[in-house]
């Protein structure tokens, strides 16, 4: 589906990830680690960028509206959908079948208030579940997530990484929570100072290779970059 | 001046110079008492003010109706051209030509389109459409620069261009846009009520008829009402509501008189030009001598008329922002709750509210039947109006700063504690409100100070109307060029000052 090599990019002028090279198989799903600062936000921002016609992308940086009622801001997701009449229109007064639509989707997502109900007067847990309903009502075939579950708690979690695996064919998803990036996925790939340190299939995985990869021991894999006709 | 003194800050420096810049001027500024018998006049106002009488106004409802319709219809119309503009203000063009509108005063746009279109409703909603649009162009164009970007990044892609407009960008800005127009409306209102003192059916009409005639019962009941209504606002101007009384206020108006075709020709064409132009028929009879009576008549106007207005207005406003410096601070002290206690606070807050709500023209029409004709009055009127507005803006934010365990309640311990951390946005407002008090202070010409309006005024009345567009033009000069330097000065020295000032200006004054 989507082949990168020796990819080098920058964030805010610094550089963020050095020569990496990768690919991604449609109906893949992949989890990427990696600590603080090791260019994982920047490395998937690239990937929507490349996957964008098909790609759903929830960022860290919600992009949430806090004026606008939970109901706007899902339907934000759906605004390439439609003309951009029906989507003023629908600013004014809210059209019936997405609001039916959107109204399912948030009770899906555990959101139990009326979803007329502004953003400002959400909690944390609250706003990261409507910028996921946002992303999922995009209705795409590949999902992109930045920490989509970073403010939940570990059931809720499982609980919704299970709908964005249900609704979506392909997903690449950054996450902090080792357990359930092991538990859930069949690729992992774990990135320090912007490079690949770490590329394991679902048969290979295991705690200890987590483990070892956050405390700098080096891969028993040989890296891809290594091999590459630089040696 | 101040190097030697150490503990002398940045805003005690400006306090002082600011309070000695205005001791100057105040000593060359006229302000003697003329009236004859001030306190007699007083005592009658008072007993007009402890028993108002409501029912003298023949046309009290319709008066109030019109001030509202006229400020709806101007706001709306002001939106209608302002609100696209704001797309394209980064233009230079644009920039120049909405500063230029703006800075011109409601009532000089009114008194121009009164030779034109007359006693016509027109006149009233363009007079107070014109410079409101050029404000929302500029203040929506700054707050839109203020909307995050990051929702517009995360739109998903094919989102088409208006789409993204509308949900990326405008969404996040819409509800302090929303508070600004109301803010404006409530400015209009008061705009609106002032056109009456050229003659708009309005309730400034009959309140400066009642006035002017020692009608005091009269007049205060006006002026009540007048306060009340925009006390109420928030009540009986709901979002929804708004269409109907907008409809309602396009079908009440007063039937607009046939504007002459000929007349409007004549007076762009003619009228309006210099003497020196107005017999020309066409472009090739301007020659060397035309030239020179040209500027023959500007430099005259130019010292006869624009330089002594320009020097009376700015000593005007200076002493007024002093003045309204002085009421501010003590205003802000008395209400705030953690000087004063609760009580005294309330009531001070109260009369803050009631102060800021009459019109600046009004307070000073008021004092000067008192005190009779000078700038006295003109200066009284702009402190207090735009004093209690500082102060009331004020205390909201001193009402939720914190202060230490220590915090003794007395005087020493406001100075110590809340009055360090309040001073910034106290003055950063006042540096703001000086463009609006030299704005407003042009239109007390009207009243008889030799204040650029006044020459203006009198440019109209003589029928001397490419007289009145001269200065007219010297005053929107004056005005940018002033809050240019203002702006240069305040953001050179604090940075987002001014900005945050101007924010919370919008956003807090509902």
């Amino acid at each position: 589906m989507l082949r990168i090599e020796n990819l080098t990019l920058k964030y805010e002028e610094k550089l963020a990830i050095r020569q990496l090279s990768l690919s991604i198989k449609a109906g893949e799903k992949l989890a990427i680690i990696g600590t603080s600062g090791a260019g994982k936000s920047t490395l998937l921002a690239h990937l929507y960028q490349c996957l964008k016609n098909d790609a759903a992308y929830s960022s860290q940086k919600q992009g949430l509206v806090e004026g606008l009622s939970t109901y706007h801001n899902v339907f934000m997701g759906s605004l390439s959908r439609h003309h951009w009449s029906y989507n003023l229109f629908n600013l004014v007064s809210p059209f019936k079948l997405p609001l039916s639509e959107v109204t399912l989707l948030c009770q899906e997502l555990e959101l139990d208030f009326p979803v007329s109900k502004r953003l400002s007067e959400l909690s944390g847990g609250q706003r990261q579940r409507v910028a996921l309903a946002r992303a999922l009502y995009q209705q795409k075939d590949i999902f992109i997530g930045d920490e989509p579950f970073s403010a939940l708690d570990p059931l809720m979690s499982r609980r919704l990484l299970d709908m964005v695996f249900e609704r979506h064919n392909t997903v690449i998803m950054v996450l902090h929570d080792k357990s359930l990036a092991l538990e859930h996925f069949d690729r992992i790939i774990g990135l320090k100072q912007g490079q690949l340190h770490l590329d394991a299939r679902q048969d290979e995985l295991n705690s200890q290779l987590v483990d070892d990869f956050y405390s700098d021991v080096p891969p028993p894999a040989v890296s891809p970059i290594l091999t590459g006709s630089d040696v | 001046m101040f190097k030697s003194l150490p503990f002398i800050g940045y805003w005690q420096k400006t306090t002082l110079s600011l309070w000695l810049i205005a001791a100057q001027c105040f000593y060359f500024a006229d302000t003697e008492i003329i009236s004859l018998d001030p306190w007699n006049e007083f005592r009658l106002m008072v007993e007009g003010f402890i028993r108002p009488d409501f029912f003298a106004t023949e046309y009290l409802l319709e008066a109030m109706w019109q001030t509202v319709s006229f400020a709806l219809l101007g706001v709306v119309f002001g939106l209608l051209w302002g609100a696209p503009l704001s797309l394209v203000y980064s233009n230079r063009f644009v920039a120049t030509l909405c500063a230029l509108t703006r800075s011109i005063h409601e009532i000089f746009w009114a008194l121009l389109f009164l030779q034109i279109f007359g006693l016509s409703p027109i006149t009233g909603i363009l007079a107070i459409g014109l410079p409101y649009g050029a404000t929302f162009a500029r203040v929506f164009h700054d707050i839109l620069l203020q909307s995050p970007k990051t929702t517009v990044q995360t739109l998903p892609y094919g989102t088409d261009k208006v789409s993204r407009y509308f949900y990326g960008r405008i969404s996040h800005v819409l509800v302090p846009i929303m508070a600004y127009i109301r803010y404006r409306f409530e400015c209009a209102l008061r705009s609106s009520a002032v056109l009456g003192f050229i003659g708009m059916p309005t309730l400034g009409f009959y309140l400066e008829t009642a006035f002017r005639q020692g009608h005091y019962h009269e007049g205060a009941a006006l002026l009540m009402l007048f306060i009340a209504l925009i006390g109420t606002i928030s009540l009986w101007c709901r979002p929804r509501l708004i269409a109907v009384y907008f409809v309602a206020a396009l079908f009440t108006l007063p039937s607009i008189p046939p504007v002459d075709g000929a007349l409007l020709w004549r007076f762009i064409t003619q009228d309006i030009l210099p003497p020196a132009l107005q017999n020309l028929s066409t472009w090739s009879q301007i020659d060397l001598g035309v030239m020179k009576s040209l500027s023959n008549w500007s430099l005259d106007l130019l010292v006869e008329q624009a330089f002594p207005g320009m020097i009376v207005t700015l000593l005007l406003a200076l002493v007024s922002l002093a003045m309204a410096h002085g009421i501010a601070v003590a205003g802000s002290g008395l209400a705030s709750s953690l000087l004063t206690g609760r009580f005294i606070s309330k009531v001070t807050h109260a009369c803050l509210l009631v102060i800021r709500s009459v019109p600046e023209y009004i307070f000073a029409f008021i004092f000067m039947m008192l005190l009779g004709p000078s700038m006295l009055p003109a200066m009284l009127a702009l402190a207090l109006h735009n004093g209690a507005l500082i102060a009331y803006l004020t205390v909201r934010q001193s009402d939720t700063t914190q202060v230490g365990p220590h915090y003794n309640g007395r005087i020493d311990g406001y100075c110590y504690d809340v009055l360090p951390q309040i001073y910034p946005n106290l003055m950063g407002l006042l540096f703001y409100r000086f463009e609006v008090i030299l704005r407003e202070t042009a239109i007390f010409g009207i009243l008889g100070i030799a204040s650029l309006g006044f020459y203006i005024d009198s440019g109209f009345s003589e029928i001397r109307y490419s007289t009145a567009l001269f200065l007219m033009g010297c005053t929107a000069l004056l005005n940018i060029v002033v809050d240019i330097i203002s702006r240069r000065l305040l953001t050179a020295n604090t940075g987002t000052q001014i900005s945050c000032a101007r924010d919370s200006a919008t956003r807090a004054d509902r």
